[in-house]
């Protein structure tokens, strides 16, 4: 069964850069995804049930709601505790890390991304 | 003579009063103390100074991370680094991101007056009454992108040619070697050619026009230049980075130490390995093999040390929208809300390229609709990396258009990316200038920066020499 992968970013281009990385995997069914411009519309929606993920990656830097606040908020629901999150940011400071690393995050990947990496990651996190 | 602000930052109040005693001997400066990183980035935001003299070892926020912010914010700024701790890594860490001097603990006190002193007159001479706000029509006939502003020289005298030649010297050290090789031919040529000029009091005005790699060094006369052999030795010399049109001669110096980006920053990478011994030795599938070979085959787009600025800029002190907005206020918030206009133009650029592909299509995109974007956030000041990014991407579209043209899965992808491109910054001018609510006015900076980047390797087929270990870090 195809893994559900979300993909939280404002940046339509960052979305489109990733997902024509993840395309391999993505027709080949080993994941589907799924992609949010709003890290509170995605948190709306993981609260109220009508979505899940087996792994979401989150920029950090985005206009209202920070990405590490929403991990932390998705970390605090025990429906969601255990599941991987992997944070995809310009962001490279070991403050930042250390933060992402105290709320529960999995890893950390720095933009630009290599493609061959990105998937690499995944198929790490996700045992496919 | 005008006094310079100079400004010691180190967290042991002995070293911040040997320092302030030594500096108070020398005239011309008012000196300022802060404690830390932090209390530095501060002062800056209130007081400007023009040179600063860090510790690097400090609580809170220590001496890299603060200089790495006040150069990101405040280029202008000199940072002398003073540090008890003698390490290679960390002096070429220093100058990628702009330090100016490192110097070493125990204290030099003759050294640190030297230094501060040194820096002290090249800054009087910048700040003098040279520096000038420009239009912005250029001068030079070589590059119409440029920032908006110039330095000036208006010459009536050997002295005044003596300035112009400080100051160009100033800006091209032994570091940049693509401009320093052309400084000595440039002065040589204008000293030559004012020559005649100067012997007949007239005033020769040199104008030199900045963009981020480049500096475009244009001597204007009342009358058409006639080359004597000599000059036109040295014209010949300076080849292609010298034009002579009718009154002006212009030079172009590249000071960025590196080659202009997009033109020839591009390394072949010439590992690659044996598809055979790959199989035997790790078990990867034939698929995978191949996909290394092309991996291997990629060309590498390095990424310079004033783009790894870009990509790895943070602000301490976030700004919100509402408090940007309202700071600058007036006509340049018209400007962009007039950018408003330009998006349906963006697209449909874009589809006309897509339907109708042609080197003219391409320019006309970059040129038009994406040269404005670039013209307005610069004036704008604050968002460097956003119009460094949409620079870049127009330079790699106009070198790479013959490739474009000729691949319609390259360009439909390319049409399609830069759409995307299009909706972030109209989303990036609704937060930050119309609805006002993002709580970090450089939220998109360094994201879109790096979008751009991978849509030059995805449409080159390049692979990004990222500095950092861009493995991902598992916790």
């Amino acid at each position: 069964m195809a893994k559900r992968v979300i993909i939280v970013d404002d940046s339509r281009a960052v979305i489109a850069t990733a997902e024509l990385a993840l395309d391999g995997l993505i027709s080949s069914g080993v994941i589907e995804f799924k992609s949010y411009l709003n890290p509170e519309e995605l948190l709306g929606a993981l609260q109220s049930g009508a979505e899940n993920f087996d792994l979401l990656i989150s920029d950090v830097n985005m206009p209202q709601m920070n990405g590490l606040d929403l991990a932390r908020a998705i970390k605090m629901d025990d429906r969601y505790k255990t599941k991987p999150i992997i944070v995809l940011t310009t962001e490279s400071s070991e403050q930042m890390k250390m933060a992402g690393k105290e709320i529960g995050v999995t890893g950390w990947m720095v933009k630009p991304f290599s493609d061959e990496k990105l998937v690499k990651s995944l198929k790490m996190v996700l045992g496919v | 003579m005008k006094n310079l602000r100079l400004l010691i930052v180190d967290d042991v109040e002995d070293n911040r009063l040997v320092l302030h005693a030594i500096c108070r001997k020398m005239q011309g400066f008012e000196i300022k103390e802060a404690v830390d990183g932090i209390d530095a980035i501060a002062v800056c935001e209130e007081w400007h100074p023009h040179i600063i003299l860090m510790d690097v070892m400090m609580p809170n926020l220590d001496g890299f991370e603060a200089s790495k912010v006040i150069k990101s914010r405040f280029p202008e700024t000199v940072i002398i680094i003073l540090t008890a701790v003698i390490d290679p890594k960390m002096e070429a860490n220093m100058s990628s991101i702009g330090v100016a001097a490192y110097l070493h603990k125990p204290i030099d006190k003759e050294l640190v007056r030297f230094k501060i002193q040194n820096f002290g007159s090249v800054l009087r001479l910048k700040e003098g009454d040279h520096a000038k706000l420009s239009t912005k029509e250029t001068l030079n006939p070589f590059c119409s992108d440029l920032r908006h502003y110039k330095t000036i020289f208006d010459i009536n005298d050997a002295e005044g040619m003596m300035d112009f030649g400080v100051w160009i010297l100033s800006r091209c050290t032994e570091q940049m070697p693509l401009a320093y090789s052309k400084v000595d031919p440039m002065i040589e040529l204008f000293y030559e050619l004012m020559r005649q000029r100067i012997r007949d009091k007239e005033v020769v005005s040199i104008i030199c026009e900045e963009s981020f790699e480049e500096i475009f060094v244009t001597m204007k006369f009342d009358k058409p230049i006639v080359l004597k052999p000599k000059t036109e030795e040295l014209v010949n010399d300076l080849q292609s980075h010298c034009i002579i049109r009718d009154n002006i001669a212009c030079v172009r110096l590249n000071i960025s130490g590196e080659s202009i980006p997009g033109q020839s920053s591009f390394v072949t990478t010439i590992k690659k390995i044996p598809v055979e011994e790959k199989v035997q030795s790790e078990g990867v599938t034939q698929k995978e093999v191949e996909r290394e070979e092309i991996q291997s085959n990629k060309e590498v787009r390095t990424i310079d040390a004033k783009e790894q600025g870009f990509l790895r800029q943070s602000f301490v002190h976030k700004t919100t929208a509402i408090d940007y907005v309202t700071e600058i206020g007036g006509g340049i918030i018209d400007e962009i809300h007039e950018l408003e206009s330009l998006d349906e133009e963006w697209r449909e650029r874009l589809h006309v390229l897509e339907r109708d592909p042609s080197i003219e299509n391409i320019r006309q995109f970059v040129d038009g609709v994406l040269g404005i974007y670039v013209r307005t956030i610069n004036n704008l000041f604050e968002f460097t990396a956003l119009a460094y990014a949409l620079s870049s991407l127009g330079i790699f579209m106009k070198e790479h258009a013959d490739t474009i043209i000729a691949d319609s899965s390259k360009l439909k992808m390319l049409v399609m990316l830069t759409e995307y491109l299009g909706s972030d910054l109209t989303s990036w001018r609704e937060h930050i200038f119309s609805l006002q609510d993002a709580g970090d006015i450089h939220y998109l900076d360094s994201s879109f920066f790096s979008s751009c980047m991978q849509i030059e390797g995805i449409i080159g087929n390049k692979q990004l020499d990222v500095d950092d270990d861009n493995d991902m870090e598992f916790f």
